[in-house]
């Protein structure tokens, strides 16, 4: 029995990770590439039976929306007559909370884990995606300590949620479950992930839960109650935090934008770490491509190369060329093009008084002009490449591609700041879709979230 | 086994095996039942018969079904490989194959010098060039001088047609396509990558074996 198993001829299968109500999980190991994944198997009867199908498909197209390196990602689906696979990123590291199984963790230490944390939630309620379920056993290390959340989307498959409809944990406690998911009134998603970050961040700094009883109705009482001490070594700052978040009116209860505002998520440790890990990142890149200085170089007021355009490319930007359309989806667009009648010296003028408007920092590297937003975002800098391309001598191609940053954020910064700035030396924007279209998402469009997501 | 012709009509709906063209291609057996979802998504979508007709395809590429456009008609009659008016499955299959991230580079340019020699002469010529240049200056809204396409056309010659005989053969394009692999950018679909968590309605119907675990 012991044979290598080779799944659709794509995949070897390893030893079994883990076992819940649905699903097994498998190690296993991408023939083709050699990548390590982690298989998730379910038999579709038990799923069609619980009428979690059309869920099911729902939540795959989100999932595969959802992409951010502090959210596990799903690779692939595969389906035979009677199992569905998911294929996953596999976290090396395995549960965060088996480190804090040996001690709790240092304010510093938890500080990291949760902007992480924060980070994917964030990145996920920006596109109408909740968890539902933030709980110990989903939260993942990588080889390099790097958080990664589990099962965002993928709620239908959670193993708490049974027959009855309520929310338990692996441990059949609801110990980071929100009062008013608990008292089963309608709630937001929203702000139910929010209070189980804030159970998380407790038990990640306390190393014991906030909320904790062994009669289950007393703990449900002290849930609904927000009846709760910190450790008199919390610092002020955290407490702080914790109250704003561990509040039990979700109406009053401290939304993201304003944790990530808080005097102890800003705390300038973390972020230093940050800021110098980013700073290292462009100076190792600007070294291994030439450049000895990393900011404020002067080299950067050299000329912008003008790449000329052959026939076959001016053709290759026909939108009847562009098959990706077949496929397409408001979601994904990362690169813009637009023609224009001036000259590429007046088209580089006026992308520099754009950048200095709409406060973007813009240097010039190997002839391409690149424009970063001064704060981060949700997926850190958001960064655009702008190339110029020469048709004929009064005829240009603009193309504005994102390099880095949030997706979202950057179809935001073109509708509102770029392309209304742009407008007096614009001819046409190359794919623009005047009419709205049958054919336009996947699957299932009228269920998917409204977007952005009113709550 | 003798006679299939009047059986061919009916058979719209029934699709070739996806096993058969998961062997041909890059896809897997999965990605091949995704493909069919986005398959009679497009086929329905007018004519309701399962197969995609030109005006489903434009409806597809424009969100207009009457939008003409020498480019998408052209992508047509080569998924067309049949040349019987109409893309059947087993068709979209193995042209989109051609798109794959992990096809050689070979196929894409060959497909591409295709695609580019409108009259089926086995050469890109000169006015074959220069009349996909008006068209899609004409599909920019745009116009420039006669002269200036005419450079335009001249300039891409000289680097390209190497024996200067105003024509562009084979060898000549796939020297020049190496060269500039930013012409093959619109031969590469990443989305084919992504084709299972994007239709996985499949996952309802699949008709793949069960592997043993």
């Amino acid at each position: 029995m012991e044979e290598r198993s080779i799944l659709m001829e794509r995949y070897e299968i390893g030893r079994l990770l883990g076992q819940g109500t649905f699903a097994k999980v498998y190690y296993a190991r991408n023939l083709a590439t050699g990548q390590t994944v982690a298989i998730k198997m379910i038999h579709k009867d038990k799923i069609v039976k619980t009428g979690l199908m059309d869920q099911i498909k729902r939540e795959i197209s989100i999932m595969r929306l959802v992409r951010h390196p502090n959210i596990l990602q799903l690779f692939e689906v595969m389906a035979t007559k009677n199992r569905i696979y998911f294929v996953l990123e596999y976290a090396k590291g395995g549960e965060l909370f088996n480190k804090i199984a040996k001690g709790k963790l240092t304010e510093e230490a938890a500080r990291k884990y949760f902007q992480q944390l924060i980070s994917a939630v964030d990145y996920c309620h920006s596109r109408g995606v909740y968890h539902r379920d933030l709980k110990p056993e989903n939260l993942l290390l990588d080889e390099n300590e790097t958080l990664k959340v589990s099962d965002f989307g993928l709620s239908a498959l959670a193993e708490s949620k049974r027959q009855d409809g309520l929310l338990h944990t692996a441990c059949g406690t609801p110990a980071y479950v929100a009062p008013e998911v608990l008292s089963r009134k309608g709630y937001s998603g929203a702000k139910a992930d929010v209070w189980s970050c804030g159970v998380i961040l407790f038990v990640l700094v306390a190393n014991y839960l906030p909320f904790h009883d062994r009669n289950l109705i007393e703990m449900y009482k002290k849930i609904s109650k927000a009846e709760y001490r910190c450790p008199r070594y919390f610092s002020v700052a955290l407490k702080e935090l914790l109250y704003g978040i561990l509040d039990p009116d979700p109406n009053t209860r401290i939304p993201i934008s304003m944790i990530k505002r808080s005097a102890w998520y800003r705390k300038p440790v973390g972020l230093a770490v940050l800021k110098t890990e980013i700073v290292n990142k462009i100076c190792a890149e600007a070294t291994t491509s030439g450049l000895t200085e990393c900011f404020g170089s002067e080299r950067n007021q050299g000329s912008l190369r003008l790449t000329n355009l052959n026939a076959f490319d001016i053709i290759s930007l026909s939108t009847g060329f562009d098959l990706s359309r077949l496929f397409d989806e408001k979601y994904s667009q990362r690169e813009t093009r637009f023609t224009s009648k001036q000259s590429a010296g007046a088209v580089f003028g006026k992308l520099k008084e754009l950048a200095r408007r709409l406060k973007l920092k813009d240097t010039k590297k190997d002839g391409v002009l690149k424009l970063a937003t001064a704060k981060e975002g949700r997926k850190g800098i958001l960064e655009l490449d702008v190339e110029i391309f020469e048709i004929a001598p009064s005829f240009v191609l603009v193309e504005l591609k994102k390099t880095n940053g949030d997706t979202l954020e950057y179809q935001k910064l073109m509708k509102d700041g770029i392309r209304p700035s742009l407008k007096d030396i614009v001819w046409a924007w190359q794919g623009d879709q005047q009419q709205p279209c049958v054919l336009r998402h996947a699957e299932q469009q009228p269920q998917l979230p409204p977007f952005p997501l009113q709550q | 086994m003798g006679c299939v012709s009047s059986k061919q009509f009916k058979r719209a709906e029934e699709y070739e095996d996806s096993s058969t063209l998961a062997k041909e291609t890059t896809f897997s057996v999965n990605e091949v039942e995704a493909l069919r979802v986005l398959y009679k998504k497009i086929s329905y979508s007018i004519f309701k018969d399962g197969l995609i007709h030109k005006e489903e395809f434009q409806l597809a590429l424009f969100r207009n079904s009457n939008k003409k456009n020498l480019f998408a008609d052209r992508i047509f009659d080569l998924f067309d490989l049949k040349r019987n008016g109409v893309i059947e499955f087993g068709e979209f299959v193995r042209s989109l194959n051609i798109f794959h991230p992990d096809t050689p580079m070979a196929e894409k340019i060959a497909f591409a010098f295709r695609l580019y020699d409108l009259r089926g002469t086995g050469f890109i010529k000169h006015e074959e060039l220069k009349e996909m240049v008006l068209a899609i200056l004409n599909e920019s809204e745009l116009i420039l001088s006669d002269d200036a396409v005419e450079q335009i056309v001249d300039q891409t010659f000289k680097q390209a047609d190497t024996n200067n005989d105003g024509k562009i053969d084979y060898e000549e394009w796939k020297a020049f396509a190496s060269k500039n692999p930013g012409l093959l950018k619109n031969m590469t679909l990443p989305y084919l990558k992504d084709i299972t968590m994007v239709f996985p309605s499949f996952v309802l119907n699949s008709g793949a074996s069960d592997d043993e675990l």
